[in-house]
């Protein structure tokens, strides 16, 4: 049991009904309790971690909850990092993401941490992102500590760091990943952490190592650092509404940005600009973005779906070889499911938000509004109102408590799933067959060029937008 | 008397504690020391007489470590302190002393017992586990990260001696790697044959491979009709030989033995290439038979370093052995393939309906007690004919240890199972009709039948009408590659098979 109790937070306050419940003498009689060391386990978890331990079987209202005892890790949300040495990181992956990280990540730690070094592949990327650093931040990152090239990872990691901030396209982060957890870096690095299998199975891999290093790995999914999905989470662990039967999530919103091809570029220069157009570098838009949702999903059903079975088509998009549309339903090994969509196209309603239905009720969230929980009649039972740090900030609040106060944290095994259950979606909207999560698993799908040049790579002359079925 | 005894001691009540108190920590610090004296390997070979395992220890990576630790005997042979260690102690020392007393060691089959089959009742995970607590350290490479990831998502089924086994007690034939020799200390310096035979009637001939030293006995199978399956009188008869049918079969030819390695090894020196990385079931066609491509190095040892030559090839896949016999065809001119399991049935009862092609009943052969032996048949019948569990020492046989059935082939019950063309289901017969020729089993299915039973099987198992099937999940378990091997199976040995040769206008066939 490794949940921190934090002072700051409202929400230990929640009634927890079934505590009294489980420590009485019918559960735990002296047999019981000199039974070994198990029993004596369980007595700690139960007792410390009520949150977490919602046991009660069919005896609470609304017929079978089912939320088993679950051990989820919950970051600290402290809303002021603990004091300690100077923590240095490194960014690689430049860009708007990469820069924006390096920022919330300075205004997290303040005073307390720096940007010592920046990698890109992209010197002009470098020049923004060591302007925006010092004019919103006012930290110099030296010169000679800013690195150009398909190799720059490597130079950032042996800078000198304490952590790396992966922002690249999600293409090279497996390669990152495991590169900064055999230097022993702490990470943080964005979300979709792999595009295809082979890059799932390397951060998996590599997730394990870092654990077994004491390393901390924070993921880019904010919504797991964000106080009122926390708040809802707990609710929901807490019964209220019953037994979660189907999950509904979106993230329905307009085109993306995309980038021309422009005569000075070669074919790699472009690509990797132009990257959230291109599969082999983004993992198309169900990963790379909607992944968001489907991980919100897993989080609260405390597991990954089993299949999909989803379709998608690419009705205007301008350049790449990406849909722009997704629908899936995703299954869990006990048959329930999660229904998916996204889209990024101009002109249409839109919505990112994710909804649980259960026994008792129903939750609804979305990353900008109010949190609701209501009953089946439609009888709010709970809001939530978001807090006043921004997730995007906290989520680096957690990673540099935990690296300062040596908490376990590691977030990279849990993404991975998310991502996979993502690119099982893909598969299947690719393909239009249902994609198993063995199949995916065992799968050697590894996409895009086999060696990274910045140059001619023949990728564009071959790449098709996938149109699943036959015309038989 | 008694009560100035009782009375004296409640006054002494301290006296009493504190002396029960020393005795007990005699007792315990004596008992631990027994332990841990009769825990070491100078006691463990007071009755363990097997110097080899001695040696091999010395010669492992657990004796030699890189941390100066030792590592001995009951580190792995039995479970760690707290988790089984006193029961596995004393179970162990009493079969050993048992052992001790009544046996001889040296008859003891060390090789079989250094097996993963046999190994995995006397190496204990938890043990593995309990050193070996951190199965990603900075030092583990990338192939070993992809292994062990495997694992941790496998670890029900997976032990660590699945990969390790020879962790504990080296083997110098052991290859943890790809195998890219295999095969090749070939026969040198002898005649190769450039022509394959000329066959122009339905009589045994020598099968030559062109360009190689190889040849190999075929034996003419007269057509014929025959029950298949079993009565639901024979003795360890299981349901899915039934219901009896009469089929008729045509006229074939049949290999006397099962591919050998010489054989298999032609084909894999003639058609395998290294490094292609797109072997992937399902991107070749099987009807591609100009450009043939044959299986990739093998990982390890396939024939499990038991030997090449006459001994049958073994742990290939089903599609390796189709394959091997389009390569077969396309080499000699004629149609080779593999038998139907009903033609296989045929030519293994040799025209009898008894469990056997030979006389007697499963449980006349069955390992027998004391008075079993003194009054029951003699074994010396069925060691005559097949090699199974009894007699095998658990590996696979030459041919010329056992004699032929009345069609004059060799090893179609024991040694190795064989594949057979047809799917496999249970009630194969039932949809089957009377009268029907050469049927061919079920139209579509998951695995394929395979029959004849093998080195490991008990008399039940190697009867002629005994069936069996194929385990592609099962089979490939501790493969570690993504995808796995299409030509190799990684979890199977006792699997081969048999090449029939069709009677045609190719064969003589008028």
């Amino acid at each position: 049991m490794t949940r921190r109790q934090v002072k700051n937070s409202n929400f230990d306050k929640i009634e927890l009904n079934h505590n009294t419940n489980i420590m009485s003498e019918n559960n735990f009689s002296r047999r019981k309790f000199l039974g070994g060391a198990a029993a004596i386990g369980a007595a700690g978890t139960l007792g410390f971690g009520p949150l977490t331990s919602c046991s009660s079987g069919g005896s609470q209202g609304g017929g079978n909850f089912d939320w088993q005892p679950r051990e989820y890790n919950f970051p600290p949300l402290l809303d002021q990092v603990p004091d300690g040495p100077v923590l240095k990181a490194g960014v690689i992956g430049c860009g708007g993401r990469g820069s924006g990280a390096a920022v919330n990540f300075l205004e997290a730690g303040g005073a307390t941490v720096t940007i010592s070094a920046l990698g890109d592949v992209f010197q002009d990327k470098i020049d923004s992102c060591r302007e925006k650093i010092k004019t919103e931040r006012d930290v110099d990152v030296p010169v000679e500590n800013c690195f150009v090239g398909f190799d720059a990872f490597e130079k950032v990691i042996d800078s000198g760091v304490d952590i790396v901030i992966l922002a690249t396209p999600p293409k090279f982060r497996p390669e990152h990943f495991q590169a900064a957890v055999r230097a022993q870096k702490h990470v943080f690095m964005e979300k979709p952490i792999a595009v295809d299998p082979t890059g799932i199975r390397q951060v998996l891999a590599a997730a394990k190592m870092a654990d077994s290093q004491g390393l901390k790995v924070v993921t880019g999914t904010q919504r797991r650092h964000q106080h009122k999905y926390i708040s809802v989470y707990k609710e929901l662990a807490n019964n209220a509404i019953g037994k979660i039967s189907t999950a509904e999530v979106y993230w329905n919103q307009n085109q993306l940005w995309y980038r021309d091809n422009n005569p000075d570029w070669s074919e790699m220069e472009w690509m990797i600009r132009d990257w959230v157009n291109w599969c082999w570098l983004s993992g198309d838009h169900i990963v790379e973005q909607h992944v968001h949702n489907i991980d919100v999903a897993n989080w609260f059903f405390g597991k990954h779906p089993v299949k999909a079975l989803g379709f998608g088509s690419r009705q205007r998009r301008k350049t790449g070889d990406q849909y722009d549309n997704f629908a899936t339903r995703f299954e869990l090994d006990d048959g329930r499911q999660i229904l998916s969509m996204c889209r990024q196209i101009n002109g249409c309603d839109n919505a990112v938000n994710e909804i649980f239905h259960g026994t008792k009720g129903k939750s609804f969230t979305d990353q900008g509004g109010t949190a609701v929980i209501t009953d089946l009649d439609g009888n709010q039972l709970f809001a939530f109102e978001d807090h006043d740090t921004s997730p995007y900030v906290q989520e680096h609040k957690d990673l540099i408590t935990c690296i300062r106060q040596n908490i376990p944290f590691n977030e990279a095994e849990a993404t991975a799933n998310s991502v996979m259950t993502a690119i099982m979606g893909r598969v299947s909207a690719y393909t239009g067959k249902d994609v198993t999560w063995d199949e995916m698993m065992n799968s050697d799908m590894k996409l895009g060029p086999q060696t990274y040049i910045m140059g001619s790579v023949g990728y564009i002359a071959e790449a098709k937008v996938p149109v699943p079925g036959s015309d038989e | 008397m008694f009560n100035r005894l009782i009375s004296f001691l409640r006054k002494k009540i301290l006296l009493v504690i504190f002396i029960g108190f020393i005795f007990g920590i005699v007792v315990s610090i004596y008992s631990y020391k027994i332990i841990e004296a009769t825990s070491t390997p100078e006691s463990c070979e007071m009755c363990h007489v097997h110097p080899q395992a001695t040696d091999s220890w010395k010669l492992s990576v657990h004796y030699n470590t890189r941390v100066g630790i030792h590592i001995k005997c009951t580190d792995c042979h039995l479970p760690p302190k707290g988790e089984g260690y006193l029961k596995e102690k004393i179970k162990a020392s009493a079969r050993d002393f048992y052992g001790y007393v009544f046996k001889d060691s040296a008859d003891f089959n060390w090789e079989a017992k250094s097996s993963l089959e046999q190994a995995q009742h006397h190496v204990f995970k938890a043990s593995c586990v309990k050193c070996h607590a951190n199965l990603f350290p900075l030092t583990l490479n990338e192939k070993g990260q992809d292994a062990h990831l495997y694992y941790t998502q496998h670890e029900e089924e997976l032990r660590c001696i699945n990969c390790h086994l020879n962790a504990g007690h080296y083997d110098p034939n052991a290859l943890h790697a790809k195998n890219v020799e295999f095969g090749n200390a070939g026969v040198q310096n002898q005649e190769k044959y450039n022509e394959p035979a000329k066959v122009e009637s339905l009589s045994n001939f020598t099968e030559s491979i062109p360009g190689t030293t190889v040849s190999f006995e075929m034996k003419a199978i007269p057509g014929g009709s025959f029950k298949i399956g079993s009565p639901e009188t024979e003795q360890m008869r299981e349901t899915d030989e039934g219901p009896q049918k009469t089929i008729n079969i045509n006229p074939f030819f049949m290999a006397e033995v099962e591919v050998t390695w010489d054989s298999y090894m032609a084909f894999y020196t003639a058609t395998a290439a290294e490094g292609r990385s797109t072997d992937t079931e399902g991107s070749r066609k099987n009807l591609d038979v100009d450009a043939i491509s044959g299986p990739t190095p093998p990982y390890g040892q396939p024939d499990q370093n038991w030997g090449l030559g006459q001994r049958p090839a073994i742990t290939m896949s089903y599609h390796s052995a189709e394959t091997y016999c389009l390569w077969l065809s396309k080499v000699t001119g004629k149609t080779y393939r593999l038998p139907t399991e009903a033609e296989w049935e045929y030519a293994a009862r040799g025209g009898t309906e008894t469990p056997y092609f030979f006389v007697g009943n499963p449980n006349d052969f069955k390992e027998k007690g004391f008075l079993g032996s003194l009054f029951g048949k003699s074994s010396d019948l069925i060691n005559q004919y097949i090699i199974f569990e009894e007699n095998s020492n658990l590996k696979t046989g030459t041919p010329d240890e056992v004699e032929a059935n009345p069609f004059g082939l060799k090893n179609m019950l024991g040694n190795a199972a064989e594949y057979c063309s047809d799917w496999y289901s249970e009630d194969t017969y039932k949809n089957l009709n009377d009268g029907a020729t050469n049927p061919t089993g079920p139209i579509s299915g998951e695995e394929h039948v395979i029959r004849g039973g093998s080195f490991k099987s008990g008399v039940g198992q190697v009867r002629s009408a005994a069936r069996d099937h194929t385990q592609s999940v099962a089979w490939l378990k501790t493969d570690p590659q993504i995808p796995k091997s299409i030509w190799w199976l990684s979890d199977c040995n006792y699997i081969s098979f048999r090449v029939v040769c069709e009677f045609d206008e190719k064969t003589g066939k008028k």
